[in-house]
C-alpha cells in the first residue's frame, strides 16, 4: 500500500481496475483514423487467410484423402489445423499484442498435450497390437475359417 | 490515466503487488485461464476419441458419414455441408472481433451492429448443427448408445465405411470377417461425435446468450456510462475460443 501515493489511481484500482489496464484495450477516439481502418482491413485478410485454408482442407479431404498416402494428408491437415489456431489466437483473440510474459503463462500448460497425444495414442495403438495378435483371437480366427 | 499507470510503474516492483505484471485486468486474465482449462476439457474429450480410434481394427469414413446436404436428397456431396458450418463460425468470429474493435472506439452503435450479425451467426450454426443431428439421428436409430444390437443387419452400418479399404473388406467379408468389430466402432464414432459436438454446441448456445445480453447492455449504454468496452472484448475471447474449437473439432471428426 506505502508505495502507492496516488490515492486516485488506489481508488480507480479497487473499483474498476479495467481502466488501469491499457493494454489492447488502448482508449482511441477516431474510429474513422487510419489506425483504426489499416486495424479493420487486417481482420478481413486474416478472415481470408483462414477461408482459403478451410478451402484447402475441404478439397484435399474431398478429391487427396483415398489417392495421397493417408499418413502425408493427415500432417497437412494437422500443420493447416495448427496454422488457423495460431492465427485465431494471435489476432482474433489479441494475444499477440499481449505481454510476452503472458503469452508464455497461457500458452505453456498447453505442452502438456505433446505428453498426452503421444501416451494416449501409442496405448490405443498397442491394445490394437496386442487385441489382434492375442493367442485367443489367433485360435478364434483359425476357428472360423475351419 | 496513461500518467496514473507510468506513475504505479516507477514505483513498484512489476511482482510486488498492487499492480498486474501481465498489464491485463482480472476479468480477462480469469477468462483466459477458464479458456486454458476449458482448453483441456476438449482436449481430454478428443485425446480420448483419438485412443478410441487407435484401437479400433477399421473407423467410419468421415466421406461416407457426412456426405448429406439439406434439401439434396442422397446426392454424394461429402465435406460440403460442415465447410458451411465451418465458413459460417470464421464469418461470426470475424464480426465478433470487428464488435471488439468498435469498443476500443467507443463505437456504440458498430458495437451493437456486429455483435447483433454474431449472434446471427452463432443462431445459424446452432441451426445447421440441429439439421446434422436429426439428419445422423435418423441414420443411427438415435442419438447415443446405437448399434450395441449383436443381431443388427450389417447394411445398416456398412454404408458409414470405406467399402475400397482392404482392413475394412476383410472385416466385412461373410465367412472370414467380424462385422461386429465394424459395429462396436460405429457405436464408438457416434458416442463421441454427439458428445463432442454437443458439448461444442452448448459452448455456442451460451456463447449466444451472452452476446444477446451484452447486446441489451451495449444498446441501455452500459458500458458507455462505464467506459469501457471490456466487456465485449472478454466474451469476444470466449467466442473465438469456441470457433477455435471447431476449428480442432474440424479436423478430428471430418477431416483426418
Amino acid at each position: 500500500m506505502s508505495s502507492h501515493s496516488n490515492d486516485s489511481v488506489q481508488a480507480l484500482y479497487e473499483g474498476d481496475q479495467s481502466k488501469l489496464y491499457s493494454g489492447v484495450m488502448a482508449h482511441h477516439s477516431d474510429v474513422n483514423s487510419t489506425e483504426s481502418k489499416s486495424q479493420v482491413k487486417k481482420i478481413w485478410k486474416i478472415f481470408w487467410i483462414l477461408l482459403l485454408i478451410t478451402l484447402v482442407e475441404v478439397a484435399m479431404g474431398m478429391f487427396m484423402s483415398h489417392s495421397l498416402p493417408r499418413g502425408l494428408v493427415n500432417f497437412f491437415f494437422l500443420v493447416l489445423t495448427v496454422i488457423k489456431a495460431g492465427f485465431i489466437v494471435a489476432n482474433f483473440m489479441h494475444l499477440g499484442d499481449e505481454l510476452k510474459n503472458f503469452m508464455v503463462t497461457v500458452l505453456v500448460p498447453l505442452v502438456l498435450f505433446v505428453w498426452f497425444i503421444i501416451a494416449f495414442l501409442a496405448d490405443g495403438g498397442f491394445w490394437l497390437h496386442m487385441n489382434n495378435s492375442s493367442e485367443s483371437r489367433v485360435q478364434i480366427t483359425q476357428q472360423a475359417e475351419k | 490515466m496513461s500518467n496514473a499507470t507510468a506513475a504505479t510503474a516507477q514505483d513498484t516492483n512489476a511482482w510486488g503487488g498492487g499492480r498486474s505484471p501481465y498489464n491485463v485486468s482480472y476479468g480477462k486474465m480469469m477468462m483466459w485461464f477458464f479458456l486454458l482449462s476449458d482448453a483441456l476439457t476438449f482436449g481430454a474429450l478428443l485425446i480420448s476419441y483419438g485412443t478410441t480410434r487407435f484401437f479400433s481394427a477399421v473407423w467410419p469414413d468421415a466421406n461416407q458419414v457426412f456426405k448429406s446436404f439439406p434439401f439434396m436428397g442422397e446426392h454424394d456431396l461429402p465435406l460440403l455441408f460442415v465447410s458451411l458450418m465451418t465458413f459460417i463460425l470464421i464469418m461470426s468470429s470475424v464480426t465478433m472481433v470487428l464488435a471488439v474493435h468498435a469498443g476500443h472506439y467507443g463505437d456504440k452503435k458498430s458495437v451493437a451492429q456486429w455483435l447483433l450479425w454474431t449472434i446471427i451467426g452463432g443462431i445459424c450454426f446452432l441451426g445447421c448443427q440441429a439439421w446434422e443431428w436429426t439428419h445422423l439421428a435418423g441414420e443411427c436409430g438415435g442419438l447415443w448408445g446405437t448399434f450395441t444390437d449383436v443381431n443388427t443387419p450389417v447394411h445398416e452400418f456398412q454404408h458409414f465405411f470405406n467399402m475400397k479399404a482392404p482392413e475394412v473388406q476383410n472385416i466385412f467379408n461373410p465367412t472370414t470377417g467380424h462385422p461386429l468389430v465394424a459395429m462396436q466402432s460405429t457405436h464408438n464414432f457416434f458416442n463421441y461425435f454427439f458428445t463432442i459436438t454437443g458439448f461444442h454446441g452448448g459452448h455456442v448456445t451460451s456463447g449466444v446468450i451472452f452476446n444477446i445480453l451484452m447486446l441489451v447492455n451495449t444498446v441501455n449504454g452500459t458500458y458507455e456510462r462505464r467506459g469501457h468496452y471490456e466487456m465485449v472484448e472478454k466474451i469476444g475471447l470466449y467466442w473465438h475460443f469456441v470457433d477455435l474449437v471447431w476449428v480442432f473439432v474440424f479436423t478430428c471428426f471430418y477431416l483426418l
